[in-house]
């Protein structure tokens, strides 16, 4: 049997990981060195969490997908021309800022409004998707407090794999300490899914899907609205970049069995 | 995968398919963007795919974001102001008036460079006024002069210019899409087929295998550059008018540095560099406004030198005491590296034909007189634009005949192919040495391409003499015998080991300006591939490569991912260190097998590269 | 006087993890600290054991309990909290941030119009106020703020506080949690075998094997299987948890002969995990930055490279060892068997 889901999946942007990041004392509070000029991607959790989405909308027709994203809208445009080729969704987009020191719980006030507003999303058959940590602030609580402002008390943190089984019951692999997974039953929606990997790899780019959600894309992004996520007392006394450099020894010409010695003592001390 | 059903190659529409997004496509959709709807919201004219909308365009380009690839520019920006009237600088990241400009000439401080007889001479007259082992030209010509011209980021120029084409809604920008070759029926362009996904190193289908779409177009631009996959598929195949060739290239390779607290260089100046490290090889340096520079060297495909690696020359150019006292304790930024397409104007392939139009650097707009590429780009993509909202207008399909006569005469008529005229054979001297060069440029330059230098034109693979020869009298054959082997043994180039045998001292590695030519991959570049496509260098006959002493490709290799093969025959490429520079093309000693104007190496359509947008 | 309510959930053998005993010395300090009372809460099937393994900690002590918390599930887990909030009415709550508790702490901030901060590296009171330390941007950067809100709920990493020991008994007082209707049921837990596991996070050291493993050793060929003995060999005699460099994972995904337990599980690196062990020996691998990123939490770093010059010796290991990493790993092998 099949079930229709309306998948909510929230994510933003960070810095592309390649990027060398640096911590500077904005008008606001800190920020990054060139923010608006770093690359930016998807958070990848939150691609993982939108690639599952897009692939249980397809196993399970009459659903649908929705990408909520708390962003500078500037950005976001030229985020979505990397993503939006990968899988078809619709795209809410809250004008604001993606730092990763934006207080979690000012996050997650704007996007639970924003999901709230979804035109035609139904409640019942909801499932709010995201990443269950992020490459910005990477707290881990977003998600959790969308779930709560939302009223949705199933929830679950660290998924890996989701399974729709009939009758609308969702199995769900969460990971645990050890490497470990609980394995849990939820008789259906709604429900709160922060993913870690999930098993999907990245699909590829298809410029049909491309075409087809750039007409909603665009509009999406010149009807934003502006997010405000000001409203914490939340203040930095500093933030810092560790200092890494070390006092490099190096050996050579040491016989190897001196060189293998040298490190079991160490290993073993 | 043989006993799976493989996905169908499938194909999609669109009226105006884009390959390539770099300043000559920016100045085609900028134009264009603005001019497919009426003011009364009506389409200019209605999509021939999508009936009831404005026509719909589509620009694929290969890197991963419209911002990343490499270059620090100063231009005068003609072309570009004229687009953008209101054009505020300090609107744009890494953007400022020319304020400075200075030439100078770099002598050799530690005694390696190779300088021949008549060098030398000049050398010893100019030491005396030398101050830093350089001197500075007190005056610079005026074809040179970039005055009233401004200093900018590519990568953020592009950015800058791509969010408003998007903004608009009238164009699509798809980066991260490589462009594998354009559907040829004849002569005429249909469209483009992209790049296959899902496949293996040599393109075999594997997990998640989907074919490259077919893209159909009635007009296809083409500007994806001097390396790009489309243009040079459209030169094999079409030939280029009768005489031209591209034969003369360049490797430019650059940094942005962040300048120490102390540096007294201001916003705008403009520094360019002849005579070191080796005579061939000139250098520019860019300031920000920020406290950051663009800087980098250009290595010439006449410097007849087999062991060429940009990156070591780029790090003596840097410590010369003339540089060195303003770059001393800062801290590179992002690095990266990109071919020049250094013949001009006798490098211009059918600028149009049916159903397509070539624009920008590989259609040979740049000017080699002046070293200006980009406004000229620029400019190509507005007379292409100009031309096409003309026939959209008169409803005139996309006809050779026709952008002949709306695009390529307009091309001619204006002020690049004008200059192009001039410069057209500038650059010739060069082809028969460093003092005939400099002779050459000044001469064009004065008599406005009216007196240029004889040329000895020659392909790029019959220039690069054997290493033995070129180092003769600085290593015995012997020697260079035991080098080699050692380098093999390691699967190491052997361009480092004859650099120190000439002379050159060891680079001292801080760790944050002299980085090792890995870490400025990395850190610099943030050189990266995606996973699913195949290799875009490929070597065309394996044997050739297996008789080749000088292995040049592995020498120029920008990121050190063409390395020697330990079992011989053709190199090994590392895609995941590529930065599509796309100097393996021009850099081999091998001619094609079935094509003496080309070398042994092809250079297709990948993904990946440099992943810094600062540049 | 303010309070502080520090939170930890018992184990399924009914005892309290590690990083639950690090996060109440944490928050005992910052009680002493802020000149606060401290309060125990605890959640589990039974807390009475959990509670008196602690028992010498000067608190009030109080407890949910029952069948339905012997799990963690978010709807139980976040109720038997908040039933132990509306008791104490604390300004600050502490817990651990264990798999357990991150899933259902946060949401906690919302139900007592709390704000919340997770994954804290660093807690102390400044004159008599909290101020946190955590990092951000995938540990790139690590930052020290306090706000006024109230209640600030604060979850602590592992490994940054000692260990509270301290036994003594105590008398809970059971909490009722009113549980909504329960949708979720556990229905297991699968755990890797012990022998195949090779990520450990809890081991003393980390090995990393790079692409240089795989690649053509001095007799011109590669020795992929032999690679395979010789690290397996390690990770079996030294129970090191196993790492290795995004070139390696990516040779994988490129169908050469590789290490066939690697998976991108495995990643060191800025696109990879950022591990925490005491020690790591990193073999075969150039050290370059986007990797040595993921070695942030490495106390003590040792390489082993045939090139002297690799990124290891630009400040990054401690020790870099200029050596054949097979024939060194091997008489490693030997002297640890």
């Amino acid at each position: 049997m099949s079930n229709e889901f309306h998948i909510v999946v929230c994510g933003s942007i960070v810095p592309d990981p390649l990027q060398t990041l640096e911590p500077v004392q904005g008008a606001q509070g800190p920020e990054l060195k060139n923010e608006m000029m770093l690359p930016a991607v998807l958070d990848p959790w939150a691609g993982h969490a939108l690639y599952e989405a897009a692939d249980l909308a397809v196993k399970n027709p009459g659903s649908k997908v929705w990408l909520v994203s708390l962003g500078p809208k500037a950005k976001l445009q030229q985020v979505m021309m990397n993503i939006a080729q990968k899988v078809p969704f619709e795209l809410v987009c809250a004008d604001g800022s993606a730092s990763g020191f934006t207080d979690s719980f000012e996050v997650a006030k704007v996007l639970a409004q924003s999901i709230e507003g979804i035109q035609g999303m139904d409640k019942s058959k909801l499932l709010v998707f995201g990443g269950w940590q992020s490459a910005s602030r990477g707290s881990c609580a977003v998600m959790q407090m969308v779930g709560e402002m939302l009223g949705i008390s199933e929830q679950f943190q660290g998924v890996d794999k989701l399974t729709a089984g009939g009758g609308g019951a969702l199995e769900i692999m969460e990971r645990i300490e050890g490497g470990a997974y609980q394995v849990s039953v939820c008789t259906g929606t709604p429900a709160v899914l922060g993913w870690a990997t999930g098993e999907l790899p990245e699909p590829p780019n298809n410029p049909q899907v491309g075409m087809q959600n750039m007409r909603l894309v665009m509009p999406a992004l010149q009807q934003a609205k502006p997010a405000n996520v000001q409203g914490s007392s939340l203040t930095f006394q500093s933030v810092e970049l560790p200092q890494q450099r070390r006092e490099t020894r190096v050996v050579k010409d040491m016989p190897v069995d001196d060189m293998a010695r040298e490190i079991a003592e160490w290993l073993n001390s | 995968m043989s006993d799976t059903v493989q996905p169908q190659r499938q194909e999609m529409e669109a009226d105006i398919v884009c390959v390539g997004f770099g300043p000559a496509t920016g100045g085609f959709l900028t134009t264009l963007s603005r001019a497919l709807m009426n003011e009364d919201g009506t389409p200019l004219t209605e999509s021939k795919v999508m009936p009831g909308m404005p026509p719909q365009v589509i620009c694929y380009e290969r890197a991963d974001d419209i911002g990343f690839g490499v270059s620090g520019i100063v231009t005068k920006g003609r072309s570009i102001r004229e687009s953008f009237p209101d054009l505020d600088l300090a609107q744009m990241p890494m953007a400022h008036e020319v304020t400075e400009e200075r030439v100078a000439y770099l002598l050799d401080p530690v005694g390696a460079s190779r300088r021949s007889a008549p060098v030398k001479v000049a050398d010893a007259a100019l030491k005396f006024v030398a101050r830093n082992h350089a001197v500075e030209l007190p005056w610079i010509p005026d074809f040179l002069q970039k005055h009233d011209g401004m200093v900018l980021s590519m990568g953020q120029f592009n950015q800058w210019v791509g969010t408003q084409i998007m903004g608009s809604g009238l164009a699509q920008i798809w980066p991260g899409t490589p462009v594998a070759e354009p559907l040829l029926n004849g002569r005429a362009v249909e469209g483009v087929r992209l790049v296959d996904q899902g496949v293996d190193k040599q393109g075999n289908p594997d997990a998640g295998y989907m074919p490259g779409m077919d893209v159909k177009a009635a007009l296809t631009v083409v500007g994806d550059g001097p390396v790009g996959a489309v243009g040079q598929h459209l030169d094999r195949e079409l030939g280029l008018p009768e005489g031209n060739h591209q034969r003369e290239w360049a490797i430019g390779m650059k940094m942005v540095v962040q300048l120490p607290e102390d540096c007294e260089l201001k916003p705008g100046t403009v520094l360019h560099t002849l005579g070191y490290p080796e005579p061939e090889i000139f250098g520019f340096l860019y300031v920000y406004p920020d406290m950051s520079a663009s800087l980098g060297i250009f290595v010439p495909s006449w410097f007849d030198n087999p062991v060429r690696t940009a990156y070591r020359y780029m790090q003596h150019w840097m410590m010369h005491p003339y540089l060195w006292k303003h770059l001393e304790g800062g801290t590179l930024r992002s690095w990266g590296a990109k071919s020049l397409q250094e013949s001009g104007m006798q490098g211009e392939p059918f600028l149009a034909g049916d159903g397509f139009a070539r624009i920008g650097e590989g259609s040979g707009s740049t000017n080699v007189l002046t070293g200006s590429g980009v406004d000229e780009a620029w400019a190509t993509g507005v007379q292409l634009a100009e031309a096409v909202i003309e026939l959209m207008r008169e409803a005139k399909p996309y006809t050779k005949e026709n952008l002949e006569a709306a695009y390529v005469q307009r091309r001619k008529k204006s002020w690049v192919g004008k200059e192009a005229e001039q410069a057209a054979k500038a650059r010739d001297g060069f082809t028969t040495g460093f003092i005939p060069g400099m002779l050459g440029m000044a001469l064009s330059g004065i008599t406005r391409g009216g007196v240029n230098m004889p040329s000895r034109s020659r392909k790029p693979w019959e220039r690069i003499p054997r290493i033995e020869d070129y180092f003769k009298g600085v290593v015995s054959e012997q020697e260079l015998m035991q080098l080699r082997k050692e380098c093999q043994a390691k699967g190491a180039s052997l361009h480092d080991a004859l650099m120190n045998k000439a002379g050159w001292p060891e680079v001292p590695l801080d760790g944050k300006l002299l980085v090792s030519h890995q870490d400025a991959l990395l850190m610099g570049g943030k050189v990266v591939a995606n996973p699913g496509y195949a290799d875009h260098v490929t070597f065309a006959d394996s044997y050739s490569c297996s008789v080749c002493t000088e292995q040049v490709c592995t020498e120029i290799c920008s990121g050190q991912a063409i390395s020697i093969n330990p079992e011989g025959g053709a190199p090994l490429f590392d895609r995941e260190k590529c930065v599509h520079c796309g100097a393996c093309l021009w850099n081999c000693s091998k001619p094609h097998p079935e094509d003496d104007e080309h070398t042994n190496v092809r250079f297709g359509a990948g993904s990946g590269g440099l992943h810094s947008a600062e540049n | 006087m303010s309070t502080i309510l520090y939170l930890a959930h018992t184990e399924t053998d009914g005892t309290l993890a590690k990083i639950s005993r690090e996060a109440l010395t944490a928050a005992q300090e910052l009680a002493e600290g802020m000149g606060a009372e401290l309060a125990v809460g605890i959640i589990g099937a039974d807390v009475s054991a959990a509670a008196e393994s602690i028992g010498s900690c000067k608190a009030r002590f109080l407890g949910v309990s029952g069948d339905e918390f012997s799990q963690g599930r978010y709807a139980s887990d976040v109720a038997a909290a908040e039933a132990l909030f509306k008791v104490v009415t604390p300004d600050v709550v502490v817990a651990p941030a264990s798999f357990r508790f991150s899933r259902a702490i946060p949401g906690l901030a919302v139900r007592v119009d709390g704000r919340v901060d997770t994954h804290l590296t660093g807690l102390e009171a400044e004159n008599g106020n909290p101020v946190a330390k955590r990092w951000f941007y995938r540990q790139r950067m690590m930052g020290e703020f306090a706000r006024e809100e109230r209640p600030w709920i604060l979850t602590l990493d592992p490994g940054c506080f000692a260990s509270f020991e301290g036994a003594g008994s105590v008398d809970v007082e059971l909490v009722d949690a009113a549980l909504p209707e329960m949708r979720t049921t556990v229905t297991g837990i699968q755990a890797p075998d012990a022998d195949e596991q090779t990520i450990r996070p809890d081991a003393k050291t980390l090995f990393v094997a790079g692409a240089g493993w795989t690649k053509k050793q001095s007799d011109g060929q590669s020795h992929v299987q032999e690679a395979e003995e010789v690290i397996s060999q390690f990770l079996g005699v030294t129970k090191a948890s196993l790492g290795s460099s995004k070139s390696l994972v990516d040779i994988s995904g490129e169908g050469q002969a590789v290490i066939s337990f690697l998976t991108h599980l495995h990643q060191v690196g800025q696109t990879g995990s950022t591990p925490r062990h005491t020690k790591g020996l990193a073999t075969c691998c150039h050290g370059e930055e986007p990797h040595v990123v993921g070695w942030r939490f490495i106390n003590e770093r040792r390489a082993i490279n045939t090139d002297a010059s690799c990124g290891w010796a630009q400040g990054k290991a401690d020790v870099l060892y200029v050596a054949d990493a097979f024939e060194l790993v091997k008489k490693l092998n030997e002297l640890l068997a």
